[in-house]
């Protein structure tokens, strides 16, 4: 018997010993426990604010640290190039939020998944783009850091551009590497996200998803 | 702010539709540890939305919506998931010795709905429910006729591996 229709009554049949098969804990659906559990997107969405705010500090740090040196050029260009960056971060991350909170899951299944997707599109763009920036912003963070904390002035124009080429070779370099080691990185969950992110991985997957979903509403026809 | 009484509400509706939690679960997840964290996370998003929730929608197809939609993402993450939800030592869903209320046919049905990719699952779980096309086509997000001839394809699929491989 394989024809799906004939399926359908064994599935009725197994349907009805389910009822007796199945138990549900309902002590675990009572409001207090359901308050306290939070579900995937509420984790991401309080990961995104904790991380929004933490780029609004720097933000404000970086403006403080223009201010006092508004009269030294190279540290207040330095702390500029930073600042934008961590505005360009800022901006990225409250998209994201915003964009997770117009999920609403009891919406029609391709419709949420589809915008689920671009979702993740943005992200992986976000992580591609704060990972290359971060390789180009490398010398102003150095600059600024190490005059903001340790009050020292490392500034000089050989050691500059030494670093703004190092970080430039960087970019070649960990696009290889998550390319070529990526895979193999299943047991750092995390590391393995962002160089498949970083070589593209994730937003091929993404992509041909979007791609399934649309399909899969386009109009067919036998 | 919920109610006790939409508490009750929530818990009766959820309680006269496990079913549906139970067949979502069993169908995106073999693991079984996974089926439960896919349980709960479906649960804890059911109960967030159930303020939002319009009697006008029948429960099952609203339920049908968010786990279908949960499962799914849960199924396409690209991390592994964090093991917590609700409780560390109670389980949400219990299913007594799984395998041995399950006929051959059964067990081949879950063989074939494991190869579908994680729409298709959606769309066949649905049809096997006894849904009609119009409810499917709701919960789905497609047309009517859409769905008649994505349910016809799948029969034919369905004939042309299960044959294959009770010969291969």
């Amino acid at each position: 018997m394989f024809d799906l229709d004939e399926m359908k009554e064994v599935w009725a049949a197994h349907d009805e010993k389910l009822e007796q098969c199945i138990g549900l804990n309902r002590e675990l659906l009572n409001s207090a426990t359901l308050s306290k559990a939070h579900s995937a997107t509420q984790r991401l969405t309080w990961t995104l604010g904790l991380e929004a705010a933490v780029w609004f500090v720097i933000i404000v740090c970086l403006g403080s640290f223009i201010t006092h040196h508004a009269g030294t050029l190279r540290l207040s260009l330095s702390a500029a190039a930073l600042d934008v960056y961590a505005i360009a971060m800022l901006a990225a991350t409250i998209r994201q939020v915003v964009a997770l909170g117009k999920i609403d899951y009891s919406r029609p299944v391709t419709a949420i998944q589809k915008q689920l997707e671009m979702l993740r599109v943005l992200r992986i763009r976000i992580t591609q783009r704060a990972l290359l920036g971060g390789t180009v912003v490398w010398a102003p963070f150095l600059i600024v850091t190490a005059r903001a904390f340790l009050g020292l002035d490392i500034v000089n124009g050989p050691w500059l551009w030494a670093n703004v080429a190092f970080g430039l070779c960087l970019i070649p370099l960990a696009v290889w590497i998550s390319k070529a080691f990526g895979e193999r990185m299943g047991r750092f969950p995390f590391m393995q996200r962002v160089m498949n992110d970083l070589a593209g991985r994730n937003l091929n997957a993404a992509s041909e998803f979007i791609a399934k979903l649309s399909g899969f509403e386009a109009e067919v026809h036998s | 702010m919920i109610t006790l009484q939409q508490q009750q509400e929530f818990q009766s509706l959820v309680g006269g539709h496990k079913k549906i939690l139970y067949k979502i679960c069993n169908s995106y997840c073999r693991n079984r540890d996974d089926r439960e964290d896919l349980a709960q996370e479906i649960v804890v998003q059911l109960w967030r939305s159930f303020g939002t929730f319009d009697e006008r929608v029948r429960f099952s197809t609203w339920m049908y919506r968010i786990g279908l939609n949960v499962a799914i993402s849960f199924y396409r993450k690209e991390t592994a998931r964090t093991r917590y939800i609700l409780s560390d030592d109670g389980q949400l869903l219990n299913a007594v010795d799984e395998t041995a209320y399950q006929s051959s046919e059964i067990q081949a049905l879950h063989q074939f709905i494991a190869t579908l990719d994680p729409l298709d699952k959606a769309l066949v779980l649905l049809y096997l429910d006894g849904n009609s096309y119009l409810e499917m086509a709701d919960v789905l997000g497609v047309s009517e006729t859409n769905v008649a001839t994505k349910i016809s394809r799948m029969k034919q699929r369905m004939r042309q591996e299960l044959s294959g491989s009770t010969r291969g």
